[in-house]
């Protein structure tokens, strides 16, 4: 492990992507610090310009909101939407694809034909759907972007699974009376996962894009800022104001860019290491 | 020690491959006594790694039976199998990839002990096998081939066996080592009275352990008997042909 991290940090990549993720995990993290209080609340005279009140340093919106505010306590709401959605599609993703992967047959089958419906349904539109049936609320954001997300790495793993099952270790621990379920969770789902979690990246700029985009489209959460709907209000305003948008477009830039150098440089040290192994 | 430990009649066995059905085993019938070595030897295709396979359950047969221990072997399912497993072991060919990569020694062997409810400790198997107690802390690529060998024949002691398929088990192992670790198989067998069924198609490794030697081709035993016998008398022209691969039997035998 450590010497996993250690070829992580020698990769200019995952160096420069750790670093954009820690400055943006910072920024959300002292948001309530720096800027106690409603990000969403008044704060001074409306349609300040950036640079002109050291109070404001990026200025303000129509409604007279603190633009810096609103970008800090965004970052919680991207990070945290991004990550839980890809965590939730991930692990979802891991156990379909392992069972199905392992169990094969009709069950395999049953599920496989579960993810090609899943999967023929572009992901933003099945969000889409999701929160305007169920209403907009963060965990139902969470689990809308999962809900097209998942179908990825369970036919990734599963196509892992398939190879993995058929090596002699698996046949010794089949030899040895362990109960499948072990044999699949413990024996086989871990090998399967370095390429699973390569993409791990890949889902996480997406669910933070499609966050923004619902919230965009307002369908986002209405009692937190987001940078999706700053960036909707923003936009009336795009010839006066271009700052609106601008910057919290530049926020959600950084995180995409920031989550996929990272996972380049995880992905290498990884391929690194099956290459000495 | 009349009545075999383990006895299989009339197994079958036929992949489809690519529209071509190949046998790999037809009506194959073997006994195996306590405390005994049966070595199966016979050219790549034969058939010999699939009938290991069937023993260890790896494989379904199409036809046959196998009656071990009072059991008719090939009919246990599911729990009462996966309970009964430990007594049929098997060491592979090549040890690296019988091991999950990620395990270590420790880990490797404290699996069968964990999945048995043994108390025994993963210290008294390295022992056993002539190991130090220290390498279980090593993962399974740190260690030697001859040490990982080894490692494999301490997991298949662990869930105390009766029967070990070798599957061609010092094949891959340099010739200094290969006799070493033959020393250590037969030196097993001596203390704990195992049965073993030895596959390979190395018959100068054969003939040193094995009491009875099973010759394989094409799916069928052609050809069956004590080693000595069998040797030094091949009927089949495929063990003539084994035979005659090994020179060194000319001199010694």
């Amino acid at each position: 492990m450590r010497a996993f991290a250690l070829r992580l940090m020698r990769s200019p990549e995952g160096m420069a992507g750790l670093i954009l993720l820690i400055l943006l995990a910072a920024m959300a993290l002292c948001a309530p610090l720096v800027y106690p209080g409603d990000p969403m609340a008044i704060a001074g005279r409306p349609m300040l310009a950036p640079f002109s009140d050291p109070a404001f340093p990026l200025g303000t919106d129509r409604l007279g909101r603190n633009v810096v505010a609103g970008l800090m306590h965004g970052a919680r709401a991207s990070l945290l939407v991004g990550i839980s959605a890809a965590l939730m599609a991930l692990i979802a993703g891991s156990i379909v694809g392992t069972v199905a992967g392992f169990a094969g047959g009709l069950v395999e089958d049953i599920l496989m034909r579960i993810v090609d419906a899943f999967q023929v349904v572009p992901g933003f539109l099945l969000a889409l759907a999701f929160v305007s049936v169920t209403g907009a609320s963060l965990p139902v954001v969470v689990v809308a972007i999962a809900l097209g997300a998942w179908t990825g790495p369970a036919r990734l793993v599963r196509a892992e699974v398939l190879s993995i099952r058929e090596r002699d270790f698996v046949a010794a621990a089949r030899t040895m009376g362990m109960h499948p379920a072990e044999i699949a969770f413990r024996e086989i789902l871990p090998n399967a996962l370095p390429p699973v979690l390569a993409l791990a990246s890949v889902i996480v700029a997406s669910a933070v894009l499609i966050e923004a985009a619902l919230s965009f489209l307002g369908l986002g959460d209405p009692n937190i800022v987001t940078w999706g709907s700053m960036i909707a209000e923003g936009r009336n305003l795009l010839r006066s104001a271009p700052y609106l948008s601008i910057a919290p477009g530049l926020g959600l830039v950084a995180t995409v860019l920031g989550v996929y150098l990272f996972g380049e440089g995880v992905a290498e040290a990884l391929a690194r290491r099956r290459g000495r192994a | 020690m009349d009545v075999p430990l383990l006895a299989a009649k009339g197994l079958s066995k036929t992949f489809a491959s690519r529209g071509r059905r190949v046998a790999a085993l037809q009506d194959v019938a073997f006994t195996l006594k306590r405390g005994e070595t049966l070595g199966l030897v016979g050219p790549s295709g034969s058939g010999k790694s699939t009938l290991a396979r069937v023993l260890m359950r790896l494989i379904e047969p199409q036809a046959g039976s196998i009656h071990f221990n009072g059991d008719d072997w090939l009919k246990l399912e599911g729990r009462a199998l996966r309970e009964r497993r430990g007594a049929i072991q098997m060491v592979f060919q090549d040890p690296l990839s019988a091991f999950n990569p990620r395990a270590t020694i420790g880990s490797a062997l404290a699996a069968p002990l964990r999945v048995h409810g043994f108390a025994d400790g993963v210290a008294e198997l390295l022992a056993r096998v002539g190991l130090t107690a220290s390498l279980a802390e090593r993962g399974i690529h740190e260690v030697s081939g001859g040490q990982r060998q080894r490692v494999a024949i301490a997991r298949a002691l662990a869930t105390r066996p009766s029967v070990i398929v070798f599957d061609e088990a010092v094949s891959a192992l340099d010739a200094s080592v290969r006799g070493q670790i033959l020393q250590l198989i037969a030196d097993l067998q001596q203390s704990e009275g195992l049965a073993y069924l030895f596959v390979s198609h190395d018959l100068a490794a054969v003939r040193v352990i094995a009491h009875r030697i099973a010759v394989m081709d094409q799916g069928r035993i052609v050809e069956c008997g004590p080693t000595q016998d069998v040797v030094s008398n091949p009927q089949s022209s495929t063990l003539k042909a084994l035979v005659a691969a090994v020179p060194r039997l000319r001199k010694g035998g």
